[in-house]
């Protein structure tokens, strides 16, 4: 299989990018897109060029780390999947992919594909976990949850902050994230507590951080990996007028 | 003030002058009777409404939405433009979501120009007094009928008025259904409804206000 990539260079956060054309021969349709560009790597470093430089780590969707925008969709062409899923049968022989960098204020790029996503865990530390210290696992039914809520519960702890959310929003919104981070621990009863301030603390950075508000266009749960919901960020904002209001 | 505050206050106002359209569109519908019992119920109610106290501070709270509305619209547009950074050479946001909801901001600029068209043709006469003085019915009341069958016979205001409700349709599609979501309501099977019935408002209002100059047109 052959396909010519179109791939973001840029050396440094400060230099300027551009999108440069590589005719890659050789590919497999078995073979997953991130090994597709350890394959174009590979024929770089036999040249002597530099590498194209992108994250990853398990590779098989659960660490969140490996997203791009792949021919103007943030993960590639298919919904709810990140890119190291995807694999080269979802293209053409011959077809041209371009590659670009996630795109926004608050993810600056540090090199070729690879962005600074701290604004993340900036927004986690302010609250996306309890302050209590637990020990060692605690006996299970010490806490009854009600089954629809520890599974409401899970479906927001899928989240696997992979940015795509931001990437693919017009105004670079990171309310997908910050809402399903928020609802994971404050419908359980361990969350409770705390609600109002973890609430208020993580919307605050998230606005510190730069990322835009939200308009609903409903871009990032269609590109969402873990199929969290926009009305996730509805959700958010009820709670938002509760903190306001008891909080 | 907060991200959400600002949006709040869009969807808040947005809401209302959803609500006054649905008002303002079932009066307007007088316009569909025959001329005959058209001018006298149209001008009487219009009267009727000019001189009760309670609309008149309910035509203020108008005014501050559309006004707050627009200003806080261009307030988060800037703003959002500028969290987006840079921006894709290559970007498929059709195979992710809708047009409208991609460009509220732009759509919103078209209706604003409406607005202000609109309400130089009638406000500014009736209330304003500026412009063209305005006659009285048979009745004494205020010949508003007059005006807008005046309007309705010059091809060009008719064909501004039925194409402006082109984008005043794909915005209330989108702000309907996303001012309940900025709001808080997170029901999933109620949101699905709500869909519905955002997308038949739309049609509604739109096809509704259009067609009234183009019957008018012809009568
Ligand atoms: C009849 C007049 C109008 C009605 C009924 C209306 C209604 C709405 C509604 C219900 C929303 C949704 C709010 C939300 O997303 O929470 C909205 C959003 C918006 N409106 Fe309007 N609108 C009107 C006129 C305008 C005008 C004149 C402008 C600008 C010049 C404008 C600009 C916007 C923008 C930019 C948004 C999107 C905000 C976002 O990004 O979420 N609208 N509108
Ligand atoms: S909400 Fe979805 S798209 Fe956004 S960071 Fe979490 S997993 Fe990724
Ligand atoms: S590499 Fe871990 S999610 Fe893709």
């Amino acid at each position: 299989m052959k396909v010519t990539f179109k791939i973001w260079r840029q050396d440094s956060p400060d230099s300027k990018g551009e999108l440069k054309t590589y005719e890659t021969d050789g590919l497999t349709e078995d073979m997953s897109f991130l090994e597709a560009l350890d394959h174009l790597n590979e024929k770089l470093v036999l040249k002597n060029e530099k590498v194209v430089a992108f994250e990853y780590d398990c590779r098989e969707g659960i660490c969140g780390q490996c997203g791009v925008f792949i021919n103007g969709r943030a993960h590639g062409p298919h919904d709810h999947m990140t890119t190291c899923q995807l694999h080269m049968r979802s293209f053409k022989d011959g077809d041209t992919i371009t590659v670009e960098p996630w795109q926004a204020g608050a993810f600056p790029i540090v090199k070729d594909l690879v962005v600074d996503r701290t604004a993340f865990d900036r927004i986690v530390e302010q609250g996306a976990y309890i302050t209590a210290k637990t020990g060692t696992a605690p006996e299970a039914n010490s806490i009854p949850v009600p089954k629809e809520v520890s599974d409401a519960a899970m479906d927001m702890a899928a989240c696997i902050g992979c940015g795509a959310c931001v990437a693919t929003c017009k105004n670079a919104s990171a309310a997908l994230f910050t809402s399903a981070k928020i609802n994971h621990l404050n419908k359980l009863p361990q969350g409770k507590a705390e609600q109002h301030t973890r609430l208020l603390d993580m919307t605050k950075q998230m606005e510190v951080e730069g990322f835009g508000s939200c308009t609903f266009t409903a871009a990032c749960e269609v590109e969402c990996p873990a199929e969290i919901s926009i009305s996730s960020i509805a959700e958010m904002n009820a709670r938002y007028v509760k903190a306001k209001i008891f909080g | 003030m907060s991200i959400f505050f600002r949006k709040f206050i869009i969807a808040a106002t947005g809401l209302f002058l959803c609500i006054f359209l649905i008002v303002h569109l079932s009066a307007n519908s007088l316009l569909l009777l025959p001329e005959a019992s058209a001018r006298g119920l149209y001008n009487a109610y219009s009267t009727t409404l000019r001189e009760n106290p309670l609309i008149t501070a309910v035509s203020y709270l108008l005014y501050l939405s559309i006004i707050f509305h627009v200003i806080y619209a261009a307030i988060i547009t800037i703003k959002n433009r500028k969290s987006k950074g840079t921006g894709y050479r290559v970007n498929h946001k059709q195979e992710n979501s809708t047009w409208a909801s991609q460009n509220m901001g732009f759509l919103g600029v078209f209706i604003l120009l409406f607005i202000v068209v609109h309400l130089v043709n009638f406000w500014a006469r009736v209330k304003l007094g500026i412009g063209e003085s305005v006659g009285l019915d048979v009745d004494g009341n205020t010949d508003v009928y007059e005006i807008t069958y005046t309007l309705f016979h010059n091809i060009y205001y008719v064909l501004f008025y039925i194409l402006l409700m082109i984008p005043l349709g794909f915005h209330l599609h989108h702000g309907l259904k996303s001012a309940f979501k900025t709001l808080g309501f997170y029901h999933k099977k109620g949101l699905r409804v709500l869909a519905k019935i955002s997308l038949v408002y739309a049609f509604v209002m739109s096809i509704g206000f259009g067609v009234i100059p183009l019957i008018v047109y012809f009568k």
